[in-house]
């Protein structure tokens, strides 16, 4: 294999990985937008989605693209019980919030424990084989998965751009007093904005089941790249999110393939402490208190 | 069928030796049984567990005349070194045991013989670590085959068959990861080949891409797959085939073929070879491996034979030593017995040029082709050497 194609399918491997990244940043950057919470839970969640898309697929034969609808959904309405129940009384206070999504994060995770145990399980590829452009090798089950992310995500950009419901979350995440003052009922936007953000880490979940495995333990890497994208991107900010994904991808790829694995370990968190001094607020984060 | 045994016994007994009545043998049992050893701690209890079964239903182990009704008392160490200890003690000064299955992990395992050895306490230990068997530990033997036996044997044949040039392999990036590479890479460099390119990676990864694509840039033969738990080795067959790589995967270690086949499918495993401890045509295997799904309702795990067989040469030297209580005396004949037929075959003791001390069992194992999901021995092997299967 030559640089060229060597780096060409690096690159093209953290493209992939880089968009597996965006869908588990956007709805974490969307919660602390809305909430001004840094949901810890958010990799639980994730894991619910995994947990989701496996028991319909392998127990109840369901087709991927339903298994995923349905794990979305489940996510959504389980996330906005929580804001409701859990979070609401938090809703102006971030640290006493931030506690209790820990809290909730090790409920969510000893209940999996409890119900499936702590082995990994693991369910059948989406689609087999590869696709090959000149040297460079881009296998099936990830372009199918890649396909999925990008609709959903194309999705989310319609409803946030598009629709009423979309502006008004907008609206409440730029300011909620001014929204509220425009007569946007934040009472539904807060548990909607939750359940949509914490849906998008269920539907990253379920995407990525058939790809690696399903344990109550899956969510905690994907948290922590989650929140080197958004200490990158800027918290808060979804193109800034959108970006920093696809940077961490590319650099987390092309640093293994051409350094080594430990080097891009240690090189990701050295750019997120230079970002962290040079620029607090990330690439696209708001400054304020 | 259990209870009509107990009933049964005493009769027998009156009528065999009328003048004594029917003792306990103590066997403690220092196993991990929950958590994430507890599938291995189980194989050593219930190999225990079962070759006490066959002889109290025999009426009881005979020693000198005497009958005694072998009882086996379990402790769970959690895999921990402190409670492995504790369990220990309790055994020896509470149950006044002189004999121990275990302890299963190898920390734990160095842990009880500052106080087994002094106390004359025979251990039977799955620890695989090399300080485990010693000349100043007489009293712990390990009646399983661990990677120091049968990775080089194995290493060989595969270099041969294959004739592999470039080995390419990922290790998880801790203790255990870095030693098991720096044992493959002399093993592999041993046998005329090399592992050229090794990777490490945080156990919490999943995404082994960049990893592979690195190594089969580098042009590799064939993928090594030891020193990893079977899911991440099933990931990581998964996404080398997902990449094209079309070259022979190879796994020394410990058993793991099942898990792996659940993870990477059929398709990509087609081909791969495994060191296997049990021979699928071994009867005497299968049989056990029913009886012991029938008594705890689990798949028997690969390990558990070597316990069984190891637990019946530990009844042989005592009934040889014409002694319970007198551990030195059934050490001695531990030590001594040769060719034992065991389940797994033909049981000897060995390992004096590894550990300075022959108590290191040596039993047969094999390197096996996987086919549609399942194990075809390709070859059987012995600490020396693997030999084709005609």
């Amino acid at each position: 294999m030559t640089t060229s194609t060597l780096l060409a399918q690096a690159l093209v491997n953290g493209l992939i990985i880089g968009l597996l990244y965006l869908l588990m940043a956007v709805g974490f950057t969307l919660v602390f937008g809305v909430m001004r919470i840094v949901n810890f839970a958010h990799g639980e969640f994730y894991m619910l989605g995994a947990f989701a898309a496996y028991i319909l697929v392998s127990q109840y034969e369901l087709p991927f693209i339903a298994a995923v609808a349905l794990a979305f959904l489940f996510a959504v309405a389980v996330g906005w019980v929580v804001e409701e129940v859990v979070l609401k009384p938090f809703r102006h206070d971030e640290l006493n919030g931030m506690i209790a999504t820990i809290g909730l994060a090790m409920i969510l995770q000893a209940g999996a424990l409890i119900l499936y145990g702590p082995d990994s399980q693991f369910m059948p590829a989406v689609a087999d084989g590869a696709i090959t452009l000149g040297a460079v090798v881009l296998p099936m089950s990830r372009l199918y998965v890649v396909g999925f992310s990008l609709a959903v995500l194309l999705a989310l950009y319609v409803f946030l751009g598009h629709t009423r419901t979309g502006r008004a979350l907008r609206a409440v995440v730029q300011d909620t007093e001014i929204a509220a003052a425009q007569g946007i009922r934040t009472r539904i936007m807060y548990p909607l904005g939750f359940g949509i953000g914490v849906g998008l880490a269920a539907v990253a979940g379920a995407l990525m089941a058939p790809l690696f495995s399903v344990s109550p333990f899956v969510g905690a890497t994907p948290l922590l790249k989650a929140f080197v994208v958004v200490i990158l991107g800027g918290l808060g900010s979804i193109p800034g999110a959108a970006l920093a994904s696809i940077l961490l991808g590319l650099a987390e790829s092309v640093t293994s393939t051409f350094m080594s694995n430990s080097i891009a370990e240690i090189l990701i968190f050295v750019l997120v402490m230079a970002m962290l001094i040079v620029r607090p607020t990330g690439l696209f984060g708001r400054s304020e208190a | 069928m259990k209870s009509i045994c107990t009933a049964l016994i005493p009769a027998a007994l009156l009528l065999a030796t009328p003048t004594h009545a029917q003792e306990t043998l103590k066997i403690g049992a220092v196993v991990t049984l929950s958590g994430a050893g507890a599938a291995w701690g189980q194989a050593l209890l219930y190999g225990a567990e079962l070759a006490a079964d066959d002889v109290n239903a025999k009426g009881g182990l005979e020693v000198a005349g005497k009958r005694y009704k072998v009882q086996l008392v379990p402790y769970d160490d959690k895999y921990q070194s402190g409670d492995a200890v504790t369990a220990t003690n309790r055994l020896m000064s509470d149950d006044g045991v002189k004999y121990i299955i275990g302890p299963m992990g190898s920390a734990p395992a160095l842990a009880v013989q500052p106080v087994t050895e002094p106390g004359k306490v025979i251990i039977m230990t799955l620890g695989f670590t090399a300080k485990a068997l010693s000349p100043e530990k007489p009293y712990s033997f390990r009646p399983n085959l661990t990677t120091e036996e049968t990775s080089y044997p194995s290493i060989v044949w595969l270099v041969k068959h294959f004739k592999l040039k470039k080995v390419g392999a990922l290790f998880p990036n801790d203790e255990s990861g870095q030693q098991i590479a720096r044992d493959l890479e002399q093993a592999y460099a041993k046998a005329g080949s090399s592992m050229s390119s090794k990777e490490f990676f945080e156990r919490q990864r999943v995404d082994m891409v960049p990893l592979l694509t690195r190594m089969m840039a580098a042009g590799i033969d064939a993928i090594e797959l030891d020193g990893n738990s079977p899911a991440t080795a099933g990931m990581i067959v998964k996404q080398a085939r997902e990449l094209g790589f079309k070259g022979p995967i190879v796994r020394n270690g410990g058993p793991a073929t099942p898990e792996i086949v659940a993870v990477a499918g059929k398709a990509a495993t087609e081909g791969m070879m495994v060191s296997s401890l049990t021979d699928p045509d071994n009867k005497a295997v299968a049989e056990y491996a029913q009886r012991y799904q029938k008594k705890y309702n689990k798949k028997m795990n690969g390990f558990s034979p070597a316990f069984y067989d190891g637990t019946h040469m530990l009844f042989k030297a005592m009934q040889d030593a014409g002694t319970v209580t007198d551990s030195e005396k059934v050490r001695n004949s531990l030590e001594a017995i040769k060719d034992y037929p065991g389940i797994q075959g033909t049981l000897n003791w060995g390992g004096k040029a590894k550990y300075g001390i022959n108590h290191q069992i040596e039993s047969p194992f094999f390197i096996s082709e996987v086919k549609d999901g399942a194990e075809v021995v390709r070859a059987r092997c012995n600490v020396e050497q693997c030999v084709d299967v005609k």
